[in-house]
């Protein structure tokens, strides 16, 4: 097996655990990284970041004075480039991390945990992170909110049909089954249900909030913390209920990641009738459907104006 | 404007440094975007299901496409994933030989990829195992050795139950085997870590003297105190019937173990397999 050798003092990268209970993350220690010539590192052609460094006009008749400097600058600017490059790597690699345990990024998580100094340059290094996401890994950055500057990943590989997803090797299936059943609720009394009708759901199921269950864990904590804390669902506090309850509705990852009429769909097998069965739920559901076209052939019609713009 | 057409170049197309320049690029479609998704999600594969897991990519995405030979596939993604210090590397497992892929970081050194889903005193929980092992003759620590650093370790109070509990969780993630009550690496741990082993215990380490690579369990000559890998040892000695040590010329005192043959593995492979997704299905 080849050896790859790599300078000494290397960047640690580590994704600090999350906030809740017993978790205490370990927070960065990010070591700036040596530039002792890896063979890892290709050489950037200048035109990659072209478009925002100031490349001087090139200098014709050079006295070796001025070669040198002009050398210096070479070497420091590429110096410069290959850090960039590794920050940009290590913010993927941390995305990555983080989006494994579906938990929202926030912009400052980034600069804390990766970006450090380099901070002026956050937009240009999450741009070409989100662009490495993108062609390498078929993930999409996608931005929660426009103020929030809260990050989740969208995986934009066509979703599998039924028989491929056997074939999938597994992993995940179910909680994902478990989430489901509570989107399908939720949906069909009306796009909010209450945290009672939900526990009540579940205990006919033959789960309950705080008894470990052999597939769930703990359901009490998959649900309300992290179904919540990965944005599968909404939960907030009914306004004006007295005595005071909580709901649940869809989160805005639940309605990027799965349609109303699969939602429907599956709903509807489950009680082994068809969809059109509830025509208010159908209605609406078609309606999504028409929603979600419209916005694909937007998106696509804007990719190509610029394919071709370019 | 040249600012705005340099932009817009970077969203349709792979960014410019991934293209040319000296070693060819590998062009990345959605089977292997799929792929390496796949990969990722499991951590480490063996190699018959990396090329069940290939397959099945090329049929999600690209039936009509000849599947490519499986060490062009992986080099050919390495080549896109070089620029992110990545890699997908193979190894074998220590005990058999058998051929086995992870994705791995090349620039870090760090348990970067448990520390999303274990908590501070877990970590280092792990770190204490991981330096039994290291220490080890065997490249086994037992199950009581490791409980009894519970109290050194850092972040929350940790109980030995609790401890047990968390050594059972690193079992399913694949970063930890069990053998009657004693615990070493994983192949996983082995390729993910590797660099990070190398680099943090330089003197406690043990190399392979065939294939230079991080020994933890192994079989070692008693005369100079060379070690090799198990697999090692079954190629380097295949058909020979006086087995020498190669540093010092010695009788090699072990049992000499049979070279990994994928063809056999495979006919007892279909029950096995099926066992297997079961498994998988389970966590």
């Amino acid at each position: 097996m080849l050896q790859k050798p790599e300078s000494g003092a290397l960047p640690i990268l580590r994704a600090e655990g999350e906030k809740d209970g017993g978790r205490d993350g370990e927070t960065q220690a990010l070591a700036a990284s040596q530039e002792a010539a890896s063979p890892l590192l290709q050489e950037t052609p200048g035109e990659h970041l072209g478009a925002r460094r100031e490349e001087g006009p090139a200098e014709p008749a050079l006295a070796p004075r001025g070669a040198r400097t002009l050398a210096a600058k070479a070497s420091a600017r590429r110096r410069a480039y290959r850090r960039l490059d590794r920050t940009v790597a290590e913010l993927v690699q941390f995305l990555l991390v983080k989006d494994k345990k579906k938990s929202p990024i926030t912009r400052s998580e980034m600069v804390k945990y990766v970006i450090g100094d380099q901070k002026d340059l956050s937009p240009e290094i999450i741009a070409r992170a989100a662009e490495h996401l993108r062609h390498v890994f078929g993930f999409e950055l996608k931005q929660l909110g426009r103020k929030q500057h809260t990050y989740i990943l969208i995986n934009k590989l066509k979703p599998l049909e039924e028989e491929e997803e056997e074939e999938d090797l597994g992993g995940g299936g179910p909680r994902l089954g478990l989430l489901i059943m509570i989107l399908g609720l939720i949906y069909m009394k009306g796009n909010s249900a209450r945290e009672t009708q939900v526990w009540e759901m579940l205990r006919r199921l033959g789960v309950r909030p705080s008894k470990y269950h052999f597939l769930f864990g703990y359901p009490k904590r998959l649900i309300m913390e992290d179904f919540v804390q990965q944005r599968y669902l909404s939960y907030r506090q009914v306004p004006h209920s007295n005595p005071p309850e909580c709901e649940f509705s869809w989160g805005p990852r639940s309605n990027l990641e799965i349609s109303k009429m699969k939602v429907l769909g599956f709903v509807a097998k489950l009680h082994k009738k068809e969809p059109q069965h509830w025509p208010v739920q159908y209605r609406e559901a078609l309606a999504d459907e028409a929603d979600r076209a419209r916005a694909k052939a937007r998106a696509e019609a804007s990719m190509r104006a610029r394919a071709r713009g370019a | 404007m040249e600012e705005g057409r340099a932009e817009r170049r970077r969203r349709t197309e792979a960014p410019s440094h991934m293209q040319g320049g000296t070693r060819r690029a590998g062009v990345m479609t959605d089977v292997h975007r799929r792929f390496l998704q796949l990969l990722m999600t499991h951590g480490v594969l063996e190699e018959w299901d990396v090329r069940r897991l290939q397959k099945h990519c090329y049929r999600v995405h690209d039936r009509t496409a000849a599947v490519e030979e499986l060490e062009d596939f992986i080099n050919n993604i390495n080549s896109v994933l070089e620029s992110l210090y990545i890699e997908i590397k193979k190894g074998a497992t220590e005990d058999d030989g058998r051929p086995v892929y992870a994705l791995v970081n090349l620039a870090t050194t760090s348990v970067s990829k448990m520390a999303s889903d274990f908590a501070e005193n877990e970590l280092d929980l792990f770190r204490k195992a991981l330096e039994l092992i290291i220490d080890s003759e065997t490249g086994f620590a037992s199950s009581t050795n490791i409980l009894n650093l519970v109290d050194q370790l850092k972040g929350k109070k940790m109980r030995k139950k609790e401890a047990e509990q968390v050594l059972q969780k690193f079992v399913q993630n694949k970063w930890l085997i069990e053998k009657e009550g004693e615990f070493t690496l994983h192949s996983r741990a082995i390729l993910e870590m590797e660099q990070y082993i190398r680099e943090t215990y330089p003197d406690a380490v043990k190399i392979c003297n065939i294939c230079h690579s991080l020994l933890i369990q192994g079989q070692s000559c008693e005369t100079c105190g060379i070690r090799m890998h198990l697999p090692c040892v079954a190629k380097y000695f295949q058909s020979n019937s006086e087995p020498r040590c190669p540093h010092c010329n010695d009788y090699w005192p072990h049992e000499i173990p049979e070279v990994f043959d994928p063809e056999k593995e495979r006919e007892a492979s279909t029950s096995k397999a099926n066992r297997k997704s079961l498994r998988s299905r389970q966590h």
